[in-house]
């Protein structure tokens, strides 16, 4: 699917059609929203172009916003913000390393469809999350979270702080996938594990490192997602998994693998928060958006499957 | 011309430009058991394929019980009364033994649903009929794979089968088993079915058929009643192939020093106890029929299968535990037979195939890789073996020919600058022109000082370039012929009878 393009036509028209769009309130929001989309979107499109699909990214997120917010807000480090908010910033990158290494080794060790050990870990990641924060507090929810700690969300005239956060990973993960020998071994692997494995390429490492990139880069979106919130939820990646999975294939990366990249991953992010935006402020509730999103993928997987085989046919 | 089954007049077919089957006239007569053998690539299987509908012929015909007969698919192959028993069975192993003789036909209720009473009873006769020792609800997985065979045999005769074609079928077979199977073939003579008998085992074919036919290069050389044939004579029919091929003349030195060394290497039932050195600038030729162990071999010299037993010495260095990784550090190189699924990205650029093996000493201590180093490689490899390209950087390794592909396999291997090379068939799917480069490049490589392993079922490739020549049997090295004692008789002789 041609989806800069469509991307750009959608701006346009959303700048004439839809109300309160085109304002600088609105544009703000719309690429904080962004932010941790991205970076989340990042993560997963290492795994889809191996070949394979990591369902916990959004679980990793919800435990790394309690715990981290419990390391802030209720913990006894809580009123010294200059030694929690690090501490908390390091624990919620650790769990998403941890759950990625976890991953990794069930995938490579256990000789699981990543699939099926990802939903697993999602299972029972989310799970402890909402354990944890209902034995931690009362409520759902985590309040009081320390001023400093929000900067990392882009409050107020920090707004640029998660933006330039996002796209550096985005630059990184780029430089990643292109420059490096372990991108090209991920697009290797992705296209034919077999005869990589013969070229001498560590398929059982570059998999275990591509699952813990990606619950990484997850434990780093739950810092900028919980930052902006500003609250520790178990339920804040409840409604992004479809975003993210949504955001890699509608941007373009095949999820048979070795095809795409993170360049495309960003056209997906913008389009889908686009259209979530937009959708939201002329007043479209969260089903329809589902309905839509669901939709999309559909039609963008098609495409794709039609033009390949097209292309092979010609 | 009544007992006359099956006519076949002037089919010829070829692949990509390669004639394969050059005008066979055969007949198949009613109740008869023909052997049909000749070495791999000699057209067996094209011609079974035809027959049962896999393939279609390029030109001329077929005649079944005197009708004419084009079948378009394996199916209305079946229907005419065609059965293919391959030598992998083409049986479903999570499903019953009722299941799978009925699976294109089941027998259905009013609602559309499958009758399972019926498909029982049904079976059941089936099986009263021809004697399967099995009830119908077994699953096949767990039945051995005689009993199988025998499934599959009368998933056959339920069709009507008139003729049976037989692919290697005692390959996996126990001496018993065996044996059932020779007495089941014997049964449906006496019912007048016909059977088309491929094997490499000549004690068998001696033992089964009434008629024998050897196939060479895609023609018949000969067809005569077994009592005619002595062992010797068929094996002369089998080698006469014509030396049409020219090999390239490189004048090389064999060293001292040897590269590799392996010692009674085993893996599971398919390689017994193998033992073979290789020497820097030698050429050694593996020869060996289908089924001998050859790329199991090739497979365990280079870790892609985990040997049960033995040690390789590669560089002075002993190893009981390989993997591609280390063989690589180690210099060593390997060039599958399946270049589709083992060797090539064929989805992917030349650029990225070429670099596959080479990136990791063209990055540096991060991992970043020398984009220009890199350019630098691949275009050297371009060169130097004359891969023929109009884009290297965006045209996809499945544009090209299948010499061109070859080369790329090469290409990312020679770039290397390995020292021990096993070669898996390098010149299948290779036209004639492609192939001359192919030994030039192998020649070259000895010449250079590296050792090289030439697995092929091409018994003249292989005394054109190679310095010794191999040959397995079941797993087993059955002889080591120098070049002084070539001789292709003695070397098929070696393949087929193991003396």
């Amino acid at each position: 699917m041609p989806i800069l393009p469509l991307l750009i036509v959608s701006f346009v028209l959303a700048i004439f059609f839809v109300p309160h769009f085109f304002s600088v309130y609105n544009l703000k929001n719309y690429l904080l929203q962004s932010a941790d989309l991205l970076i989340i979107s990042c993560g997963l499109t290492f795994v889809v172009l191996n070949g394979g699909i990591d369902f916990s990214v959004t679980s990793i997120l919800a435990l790394g916003s309690v715990v981290g917010a419990y390391i802030m807000a209720l913990s006894p480090l809580a009123g010294q913000p200059t030694l929690s908010i690090p501490i908390a910033i390091l624990a919620m990158m650790s769990i998403g390393v941890l759950v990625g290494l976890l991953n990794g080794l069930s995938v490579v060790k256990l000789k699981m469809p990543s699939f099926v050990a990802t939903l697993a870990t999602q299972l029972i990641v989310l799970g402890l999350a909402v354990q944890f924060a209902s034995m931690v507090s009362e409520s759902s929810s985590i309040t009081g979270l320390p001023e400093a700690f929000f900067v990392l969300g882009g409050e107020g005239e920090y707004f640029l702080v998660p933006i330039l956060i996002a796209f550096s990973i985005w630059l990184i993960s780029n430089w990643l996938l292109n420059r490096t020998i372990f991108g090209k071994r991920v697009f290797a692997i992705g296209v034919n594990p077999k005869a990589s494995f013969i070229s001498g390429i560590p398929v059982k490492k570059t998999i275990i490192m591509l699952m813990v990139i990606s619950g990484l880069l997850a434990g780093i979106a739950s810092i900028i997602a919980t930052a902006r919130n500003q609250v520790g939820m178990a339920s804040l990646g409840d409604q992004m998994f479809l975003t993210t999975i949504a955001s890699v294939i509608v941007g373009g990366t095949s999820t048979s693998g070795g095809f795409g990249g993170v360049n495309k991953t960003l056209l997906g992010v913008l389009f889908i928060t686009l259209l979530n935006n937009t959708m939201n402020l002329l007043g479209v509730g969260w089903y329809t958006i589902m309905i839509v999103l669901g939709v999309l993928v559909v039609v963008s997987a098609m495409s794709s499957y039609v033009l390949n085989h097209r292309k092979r046919v010609s | 011309m009544s007992d006359i089954v099956l006519n076949i007049r002037n089919v010829r077919k070829s692949f990509t430009g390669v004639q394969v089957l050059h005008g066979l006239n055969f007949d198949l007569k009613k109740g008869e058991v023909l052997g049909l053998i000749g070495e791999n690539g000699a057209g067996k299987s094209t011609l079974m394929n035809i027959i049962g509908g896999v393939l279609p012929m390029d030109s001329g015909s077929m005649e079944l019980a005197g009708e004419p007969y084009a079948p378009r698919s394996p199916l209305v192959a079946t229907e005419m009364g065609i059965a293919f028993i391959h030598q992998e069975l083409n049986l479903f192993t999570n499903l019953t033994v009722a299941e799978n003789l009925f699976i294109d036909c089941f027998p259905k209720n009013r609602v559309g649903a499958i009758d399972r009473k019926k498909m029982r009873r049904l079976s059941e006769v089936c099986m009263d009929r021809f004697s399967l020792p099995v009830t119908p609800d077994t699953k096949v997985r767990s039945l051995p794979t005689g009993i199988r065979q025998m499934v599959e045999i009368s998933k056959g005769l339920m069709k009507n089968a008139r003729i049976m074609i037989f692919d290697e079928p005692t390959t996996s077979l126990s001496r018993r088993e065996k044996e059932d199977l020779f007495k089941t073939i014997d049964d449906l003579k006496d019912k007048g079915i016909s059977i088309i008998y491929i094997s490499h085992i000549l004690e068998d074919v001696f033992r089964l058929c009434d008629r024998i036919t050897v196939l060479r290069d895609g023609r018949i050389i000969e067809t005569k009643a077994t009592t005619e044939f002595s062992e010797s004579e068929l094996i002369k029919c089998m080698v006469g192939r014509e030396m049409t091929q020219v090999f390239p003349s490189i004048e090389k030195e064999i060293q001292d020093t040897v590269l590799l060394d392996a010692k009674n290497i085993r893996c599971a039932d398919k390689v017994k106890g193998v033992s073979l050195s290789l020497k820097a600038g030698e050429i050694v030729g593996l020869y060996g029929l289908m089924g001998a162990g050859r790329t199991d071999l090739a497979k365990v010299l280079f870790g892609v299968q985990p040997m049960d037993e033995g040690e390789v010495t590669l560089h002075s260095r002993k190893h009981s535990h390989l993997n591609p990784e280390v063989c690589i550090k180690q210099d060593v190189a390997f060039i599958t037979e399946d270049r589709h699924h083992e060797g090539l990205l064929m989805t992917k650029s030349i650029d990225e195939n070429l670099s596959l093996v080479k990136m990791s000493r063209l990055s540096n201590r991060i991992g970043v890789v020398d984009v220009k180093e890199k350019e630098k490689h691949n275009l050297k490899a371009i060169k130097d073996l004359k891969i023929k390209v109009s884009d290297y950087r965006h045209q996809l390794a499945n544009s090209l020919s299948g010499g061109n592909q070859q080369k790329v396999v090469f290409g990312k291997w020679v770039m290397n600058d390995p020292k021990i090379f096993i070669l898996d068939e390098p010149t299948r799917g290779v036209d004639v022109g492609a192939k001359f480069e192919i030994y030039s490049i192998i020649i070259d490589l000895a010449k250079s000082g590296s050792a090289v392993l030439f697995i092929s079922s091409e018994i003249e490739e292989l005394i054109g370039t190679c310095d010794r020549i191999l040959v397995m049997k079941d797993g087993r090295v059955t002889g080591d012929i120098p070049k002084s004692e070539y001789d292709r008789e003695k070397i098929l002789q070696l393949a087929l009878l193991g003396k």
